[in-house]
């Protein structure tokens, strides 16, 4: 595969996560029992060989530097090329904070490097994409921009809002909508692809010069006349996780044995920050049904369908059901937890019942201490 | 300011033979233990732990997985600028090449290199003990006391000492007899193969012992009576914890087991004193529908389908479905296909146990290693 850019684009969705997202950005979120779903997007391209990759933060970016720091975990680290983090800068200039003012911003990365293209990625869209093929299959075609989706079935509903391929008669690409569920099926835009670094950078300064407050994906559909687009389609496991619901489910998906081992090993490994943490230890009275557990936990109770992150305590008698528990949470004997997300190092002290829904689980923040309050 | 730097010098070159199958491959040092980590893991996380910065491992018996674990050290923050970790195998020079004779001549050969270092002190470790220790308490008493040597010694429960080397000493915690496999102990504190030498003092001794010719250039055989002989100011420093020298198969189990007690007291829960290895890059562990975990501990990458007690699983172990195991030690990467019983076993890593198989028995207490081909 010739060389190419990386950018790992930041979308602004933080706001459909609640208090999840209130210390940290929306790729920033832990998923999958010891990793960050920007870990994804980051493993995907070092497993196809792009070597520099350009990170946009957004602005809750301080846990973003905390996980990926020099990019070690991917080998980002290099001499040569590796990992480049833009944080958001504000000035007073327009359009300060959409992604196509800071390209503009960074532009002199774009023309120092070597690389003659660019694969954009929404990391809070995940999937094991191959981008050998799709790279080929742009280059071959000798597209300008080459868009990737997934032909998507949806009965119910759950998919509506999200972005919508439409093609015209030919089969040839020609805009990009919402779906709202009109169809059974529909094309959903992976907000992933291939782009020319010329055509990336003249089409952040037409979009600077236009004057207009416009992101990345708005500009390419302002500008679509002037260039050869064309799609290609991805088949593999998709996870859009785009707000509260989906994120839940996407966990939830990880006990499937299937989806476990599209993510995790097809493809090659996922990395992350490691925290070297001893194995996990089950006490004489732990009942574990279908869960998907993390190392350094300490469990005793029972746990049943959930996603269990490194370091958690789950004392004795206590009942964890269909649940997320993030990293050093600790739950108190007695304690029952259904349909529940705790944020990190949160702490359930005995006796504490905590149910939700499955169409809306119970949210804890980071850090809170929960207690039983007596009648 | 004052010149007391450490370097410790790190003994991984055992091949610790009565372990069997373990170390067919692998040197004594790079045996699996805790479900994670190999054995050489702790006294290098201990060194990280105890911030010293300069270390050298010596190997010399089958070292490839040895080596490729330890690589420059990054794992353990020895991937410095100046100082960090070197491996120091035997080598060959103007006047041929030599293996290493002994633990001492295996410090005497590299004389050199500590001396590039010129460090004050010299910590002699051993790659094979499982213990968590602060090396940091153990120079500060040999700081405080001016010893010339400082041994770390365990009290061992009496009926035991005589399978130790013991070490008597006065009230003042000075040495002045060793005492190896006494059969009427007069003390109970066994050497740990720890020592902190001055430097100066070690070098002293080492050259005179290589001159030595009837000597076997070991510390606890040779060097440490020779210096006790002339006179030298030794002490002993007491370390409290867990300590293990696991030399065989029983041992390895027992200590493996010991993670499991209730009451165990080496405990790698521990945040101020994590043991740190090499990291693999696996997915949390799935325990499957109708799985039973008690009293186990599981890591990374497993998939568990079946019936697990009392065991240390390893990364990447498959269990399958009504297969049960119990008592036992699953090393990397293994697979227990469905309907398998297994007690009281090792079984070493990529072994694939086929479907009906039941082995070990739950009346004898033999542990029985299953590698490849099941030869036990």
């Amino acid at each position: 595969m010739e060389r190419c850019l990386g950018i790992i684009n930041y979308s602004n969705i933080d706001k459909n996560f609640g208090v999840l997202c209130k210390p940290r950005s929306s790729y920033m979120l832990p998923f999958g029992g010891r990793y960050r779903i920007v870990d994804f997007a980051l493993s995907n391209m070092v497993n196809h060989n792009i070597r520099t990759v350009a990170l946009y933060t957004g602005k809750k970016f301080r846990s973003a530097m905390d996980h990926i720091g020099n990019g070690k975990p991917w080998e980002l680290n290099r001499r040569i090329n590796g990992l480049f983090i833009f944080p958001p800068q504000f000035d007073d200039e327009i359009g300060a904070l959409e992604d196509i003012y800071q390209y503009h911003k960074t532009e002199d990365f774009f023309l120092r490097a070597k690389e003659d293209n660019i694969y954009i990625i929404n990391p809070n869209i995940i999937g094991k994409y191959d981008l050998n093929t799709a790279f080929k299959y742009f280059k071959d075609s000798e597209a300008d921009i080459t868009l990737i989706y997934k032909n998507t079935p949806c009965t119910t509903g759950i998919n509506i809002g999200c972005l919508n391929l439409n093609f015209d008669s030919k089969g040839n690409f020609k805009n990009i909508g919402l779906y709202l569920g009109t169809n059974r099926e529909f094309n959903m835009f992976l907000e992933t692809g291939f782009i020319k670094k010329e055509v990336f950078l003249d089409l952040v300064r037409r979009t600077m010069e236009t004057g207009e407050d416009l992101d990345l994906r708005q500009a390419i559909l302002r500008f679509k006349n002037l260039y050869k687009i064309n799609v290609c389609e991805y088949k593999g496991h998709v996870e859009n996780i785009r707000n509260l619901k989906s994120y839940y489910d996407a966990n939830m998906r990880l006990l499937d044995d299937e989806i476990f081992n599209k993510l995790f090993f097809e493809g090659g490994p996922i990395y992350t920050k490691s925290k070297d943490e001893p194995p996990t230890l089950y006490g004489n009275m732990s009942k574990v049904d279908n869960s998907l557990i993390a190392n350094g936990c300490i469990i005793e109770g029972k746990v049943e369908n959930s996603i269990i992150f490194r370091g958690v305590k789950i004392a004795k008698h206590a009942v964890v059901k269909n649940s997320i528990i993030m990293q050093k949470s600790e739950i108190g004997e007695d304690s029952v937890l259904v349909d529940t997300i705790l944020d990190k190092e949160v702490i359930i002290k005995e006796g504490v019942n905590l149910i939700g829904s499955k169409s809306s689980p119970y949210v804890v923040e980071k850090h809170a201490i929960e207690v039983r309050e007596w009648n | 300011m004052k010149n007391d730097k450490v370097v410790a010098m790190l003994l991984a070159g055992g091949q610790g033979s009565r372990l069997k199958l373990l170390t067919k491959n692998i040197a004594k040092p790079a045996v699996p233990f805790g479900g994670k980590y190999r054995i050489i893991d702790f006294p290098l996380s201990n060194a990280t732990n105890s911030e010293i910065s300069d270390i050298g491992i010596l190997t010399q018996y089958k070292p490839l997985e040895l080596n490729s674990h330890i690589g420059i050290g990054g794992t353990w923050d020895f991937d410095r600028n100046t100082g960090g970790l070197r491996i120091l195998p035997p080598f060959t020079s103007e006047d041929g090449g030599r293996w290493y004779t002994g633990t001492a001549n295996a410090i005497y050969e590299n004389i050199d290199f500590i001396e590039s270092l010129a460090p004050k002190y010299v910590l002699v470790l051993s790659g094979d003990h499982i213990y968590k220790m602060d090396y940091n308490l153990l120079i500060k008493s040999h700081r405080e006391k001016s010893s010339d040597v400082t041994i770390a010694v365990m009290e061992v429960p009496w009926e035991e000492a005589s399978r130790f080397g013991i070490v008597n000493v006065d009230k003042d915690l000075k040495i002045y007899e060793f005492d190896e496999k006494p059969e009427n102990p007069k003390n109970n504190m066994a050497s740990m193969g720890i020592y902190v030498f001055t430097w100066e003092k070690l070098k002293y001794y080492l050259n005179k012992d290589a001159k030595d010719k009837n000597s076997k250039h070991d510390f606890g055989m040779n060097v440490l009576p020779l210096m006790l002989k002339e006179g030298l100011n030794m002490h002993v420093y007491i370390f409290k914890g867990y300590w293990k020298d696991v030399g065989t198969v029983d041992s390895y189990w027992e200590a493996n087991m010991d993670l499991l007690r209730k009451d165990n007291p080496l405990n790698l829960y521990d945040k101020d004193w994590r043991i740190y290895t090499k990291n693999r890059n696996l997915p949390p562990q799935l325990i499957k529908k109708n799985s039973i975990v008690k009293n186990s501990m599981i890591n990374e990458g497993c998939i568990i389908e079946g019936e697990v007690y009392n065991s240390i699983i390893f990364s990447g172990v498959h269990i399958g479905k009504n297969s049960k195991v119990s008592n036992s030690v699953i090393l990397s990467n293994s697979c227990i296909d469905s309907d398998v019983t297994i007690n009281k076993c090792v079984v070493l890593e990529n072994v694939i146990v086929h479907s009906g198989v039941n082995v070990g028995s739950t009346t004898s207490d033999d542990i029985l290693i299953i590698d490849k081909d099941l030869k036990i």
